[in-house]
């Protein structure tokens, strides 16, 4: 059961904020960034620069509350647009767009399972071998398409990773994609329906040599 | 359904609101039967679960509370910087209407002022109509004490009309003042009634009166066109004049 300030819609908040009360503005914080901070991790794969994002848009939020227009969209959608220009001008200032697998506990899991599959375990009978850091051959699959997923992710065109992200892990609408990202509905469409496609492209060229070097060794 | 619309919804067919959402039936039922259209299924789903897993994995990512941190100390202080902003614009308003209010205030009080000063002063008919007599001039002239300045100081016209001595009023010969024009000049000019202190009479050459118990006594000045007095009369009242 939702309490009554889970119960606020996001527009009372937000007035609440522009008359100085701080109590809206935490809020209002803790229920937006953490989708903002998820985006900018996905389209950076840095921590660091997530923060970074999420941090100057609730800033700008701060600043200029006063224009965002409840007529134009949402006021997720209106945050999502904020973030990307900032990670827009970032890479502009950086010049470089950074891959995605930098997760230090996500390469940290990978290395346990790997040792731990490497020190051998005791079966339950079933064929699926438990220890204390090991885990199951379809968590292990399961892991490695995750990265794999998340380094594809990470080598599509800009405009395309964005679709992916709005709509496939941020499970947005195309409406509410579309109002983030400032473009038709039918337009982050095709762009989610081209992304996909190249992801399976990439996920499926990269079966054929996983399998024939798992048999080889 | 054919292989080319099921290649354009097959990617939406668990989203609602799309068109594959609508027709998902009849895509799953061509690529059960297209076996292209079907490994592509295959494919879309296994991209699918990966995604799902993907988001999961990122669910409970928040930022780090240094961010939160840093984004109150920035709302307080935006928020003191608005207040004392709002402060200041209601002070400037307040002095603007000030300053308004004084410059309308000086505005019309120096409009007050300079219609006051404008305004002629109401001069109580002193001078006055044309002589209603002839002024009868004695060939006596005058002390050469007496000046115009001195008559100019000791006298007071009487306002109103002059008229000709009446039966309570006894009046002497007008005697010619040193300066006076040549009598001939005197027509058109006024006889002006004023009243002068008893003393002043010896500055006009004539002798002083016995006192009457008032210090002042009424003459008739003879004043010509130009309004320099020509001549002087003495006035005696049969009962005293207290006009002035």
């Amino acid at each position: 059961m939702k309490t009554e300030t889970e119960l606020i819609d996001d527009g009372l908040l937000l007035r609440r904020m522009l008359a100085g009360d701080e109590d809206s503005f935490t809020f209002l914080y803790r229920r937006r960034h953490p989708a903002i901070y998820r985006f900018a991790l996905h389209m950076s794969g840095n921590v660091a620069l997530a923060e970074d994002v999420t941090q100057e848009v609730f800033m700008t939020l701060i600043r200029d509350a006063k224009k965002f227009d409840p007529a134009r969209g949402t006021l997720s959608g209106f945050l999502f647009g904020i973030a990307r220009n900032h990670l827009r001008r970032r890479w502009e200032q950086d010049r470089h767009s950074t891959a995605l697998p930098n997760d230090a506990d996500e390469l940290d899991t990978l290395l346990a399972v790997c040792a731990g599959a490497g020190k051998g375990s005791h079966s339950n009978g079933n064929g699926n071998g438990r220890g204390p850091f090991l885990v199951s051959r379809d968590e292990f699959a399961s892991l490695e398409t995750v990265g794999r997923v998340r380094q594809a992710i990470g080598t599509l065109p800009q405009n395309y990773r964005e679709a992916v992200i709005l709509c496939e892990l941020e499970e947005m609408s195309y409406e509410e994609a579309a109002a983030a990202l400032n473009c038709p509905v039918g337009t982050v469409r095709s762009r989610l329906h081209r992304a996909r496609a190249l992801l399976a492209e990439k996920l499926h060229d990269e079966q054929p040599l996983r399998r024939a070097s798992a048999v080889g060794g | 359904m054919d292989c080319v619309q099921f290649r354009e919804i097959y990617h939406e067919l668990d989203r609602p609101g799309t068109s594959g959402f609508i027709f998902r039936e009849r895509a799953l039922a061509h690529a059960e039967a297209c076996a292209g259209c079907g490994a592509l299924l295959t494919d879309g789903e296994a991209l699918d679960f990966a995604l799902r897993n993907l988001a999961q994995q990122r669910d409970g990512s928040v930022a780090s509370p240094r961010v939160e941190a840093a984004l109150l100390r920035e709302f307080q202080r935006v928020k003191h910087v608005g207040q004392q902003r709002r402060i200041y614009r209601q002070l400037a308003i307040l002095s603007t209407a000030a300053v308004i209010l004084l410059a309308l205030g000086l505005g019309v009080h120096y409009r007050i002022v300079s219609k006051a000063r404008n305004t002629p002063p109401q001069v109580a008919s002193t001078v006055v109509k044309p002589a209603a007599e002839t002024p009868v001039i004695s060939a006596t002239p005058a002390s050469p004490n007496s000046s115009k300045a001195a008559l100019a100081s000791n006298t007071q016209s009487k306002p109103a009309s002059v008229n000709p001595p009446d039966d309570n009023e006894y009046a002497e010969e007008f005697v010619p003042l040193p300066y006076a024009d040549d009598p001939a000049a005197l027509e058109g000019g006024a006889i002006v009634r004023v009243t002068l202190p008893r003393s002043a009479l010896a500055s006009f050459g004539l002798p002083l009166t016995e006192s009457d118990g008032t210090d002042r006594v009424a003459a008739d000045l003879v004043v010509s066109q130009d309004g320099t007095p020509q001549a002087i009369r003495l006035v005696s009242q049969a009962t005293p004049n207290s006009e002035f």
